[in-house]
């Protein structure tokens, strides 16, 4: 009898465990997928700029110093896309990719404003066809990384909180970085603004 | 901003849709038993006899049969459309935007369903455009946001700037999510059980008249009876339907625009776009013969008046204040802006000024 009770009190215990163990690996797998979405528009983006920088070379002469920084700033951010294989959430990770990202929109938006000095590449459609692209990019990684910030809240509040804190110590689920952009005021901007 | 709850949503709109049904089946019943009774006294009794006597049991045995015959219908529609908002949409006249388009307007307008997608973690939902309609007005469309489809009129996409676009397909986005378009199906193929029994009811009358010139009168005092009973129970009926329709219809609106705002987070472009439909001399109406059977499914109210037990939205203005409290019409300026400016200044942002 008495062997029972403990039986039934490990089993109780072992599923205990389990269901915790299974509800952090869905709000993980929640996160990973959310960020899988932000690579897709990430990469988009990337790939967008050498086009748009091809474009405005002809008309912008004398931004030569500007365009340049611009395919900098996309040429780091594409490395550090890349190199982050695995590491979807480590905070440093995160930091890394959301300054250069960051500095990157920045650039971008000076290009814009400049552009307004060049009236026939504001006429031209090439030129227009890349705004709309851009402007929908942009909005994309805005509206991605808000639900990838979600799914990371919810999943960090699982890990801090009594009791799956314990299971996540045990098993090495560590809390994971938000991914903000440097010139965040801008980009939480971008729905409302077209680059006009 | 905290996440928004679709999860509630989605259960209450399941509760809706139950509470919906039963209602439906309440109604049908009776209209079934009253017209199960007059055939029964019509048919059954000896036409000489002075009075009209009722049978109970083959009145039951009729309205019985009746019964199976608008609920069958009702499944029939429903199941017709399996769901599919595509065929939705094309049965409106609505046509498919694809990828390779080249016209910009349906450029940025399959862009912003991508964005809003995005922006609601579902599926990207095919998108359509209803040619000639010069109304702002769209449809969410499908029996579940795997199958869904988002339309938008012609004239939402020649009046609306990119945030208000925005706006108005994160407001279709939102019925998507909701789970309110499977309860739009389900509405359409119910209100279409009923309008058979009219249907059937002219169709009885006009044989009968058609009966009545080639032989005597005799035996046609029943049918036109029968006839007009079908007629007026079935309008009895689809005007109930309507009524039901149309108080549900009011209430996800409402929900639908707090929603879209939500995935937007910018209540403007949702504001401005309500607000471009009392600007604008065509509104939110659609010609489409078919916009009747599906006007609740619409942005905005696409058919009849504004207000009133059978209008499908709520009042515009309300709908305005909910987003934007300080909105005066007299004084605001895109209320207050004619059709001309509104086109000029939507191509003006897609073309630049001399486009």
């Amino acid at each position: 009898m008495e062997l029972l009770i403990i039986l039934l009190v490990i089993v109780a215990l072992v599923g205990f465990v389990a269901v915790l163990y299974n509800r952090l690996v869905g709000l993980r797998n929640a996160y990973i997928n959310a960020f899988a979405q932000i690579d897709v528009q990430l990469k988009r983006r990337h790939d967008l700029i050498p086009q748009l920088v091809e474009t405005v070379k002809g008309y912008m002469k004398h931004e030569r110093e500007t365009l340049e920084a611009v395919i900098q700033a996309r040429n780091q951010a594409e490395q550090i896309r890349e190199a982050i294989g695995n590491a979807v959430g480590d905070p440093q990770a995160m930091s890394q990719l959301g300054q250069a990202e960051g500095a990157l929109g920045g650039l971008l938006g000076r290009l814009f404003a400049l552009s307004e000095a060049y009236p026939d590449l504001k006429a031209s459609e090439n030129f227009r066809q890349f705004q709309e692209e851009l402007t929908s990019t942009e909005n994309r990684v805005a509206y991605a990384r808000q639900a990838y910030n979600d799914a990371g809240m919810a999943y960090n509040n699982a890990v801090q909180s009594v009791p799956s804190n314990f299971i996540a110590n045990t098993f090495g689920f560590r809390e994971i970085g938000m991914l903000e952009f440097e010139d965040r005021e801008v980009i939480q901007q971008a729905p409302r603004v077209s680059f006009d | 901003m905290a996440a928004f709850d679709f999860r509630a949503q989605q259960e209450r709109a399941r509760h809706l849709s139950v509470v919906l049904v039963l209602a439906f089946i309440v109604m049908v019943a009776i209209i079934s038993l009253l017209l199960g009774a007059l055939i029964a006294a019509f048919l059954g009794g000896d036409p000489t006899a002075r009075e009209i006597r009722l049978e109970p049991a083959p009145a039951i045995a009729i309205a019985l049969g009746i019964m199976a015959v608008i609920v069958g219908v009702a499944l029939f529609k429903i199941v017709s459309f399996g769901g599919d908002g595509a065929r939705v949409a094309t049965s409106l006249g609505a046509e498919e935007v694809t990828e390779d388009t080249q016209n910009p307007f349906k450029k940025r307008y399959l862009n912003v369903v991508e964005e809003m997608a995005i922006a609601a973690g579902l599926p990207r939902p095919r998108a359509f455009v209803v040619k000639h309609e010069q109304g702002i007005n769209a449809f969410a469309a499908g029996g579940s946001p795997e199958k869904a489809a988002i339309s938008v009129t012609h004239g939402a996409l020649a009046k609306l700037n990119r945030q208000e676009l925005t706006g108005v397909v994160a407001h279709e986005m939102a019925h998507i999510a909701n789970h309110d378009t499977r309860l739009n199906m389900r509405l359409m193929g119910m209100v279409f059980g009923l309008v058979i029994l009219y249907t059937s009811g002219h169709a009885l009358l006009r044989s009968s008249i058609f009966m009545r010139r080639g032989r005597g009168n005799r035996g046609t005092v029943p049918i036109l009876a029968i006839g007009l009973g079908l007629i007026v129970l079935g309008l009895l009926g689809v005007l109930g339907g309507r009524i039901l329709q149309s108080a549900v219809s009011r209430r996800r609106e409402y929900l639908a625009d707090a929603t879209g705002v939500q995935f937007t987070r910018n209540p403007t472009g949702l504001a401005n776009a309500l607000k471009k439909i009392g600007a604008t001399t065509a509104g939110s109406h659609v010609d489409n013969s078919h916009a009747e059977e599906a006007r609740h499914m619409f942005f905005a109210q696409a058919t009849g008046s504004f207000a009133g037990l059978f209008s499908t939205h709520p009042p515009l203005h309300d709908r305005v204040r909910a987003l934007d409290p300080q909105f005066n019409p007299a004084t605001d300026p895109i209320y207050t802006k004619g059709d001309k400016r509104i086109l000029r200044e939507t191509r003006h942002e897609l073309f630049g000024p001399w486009g």
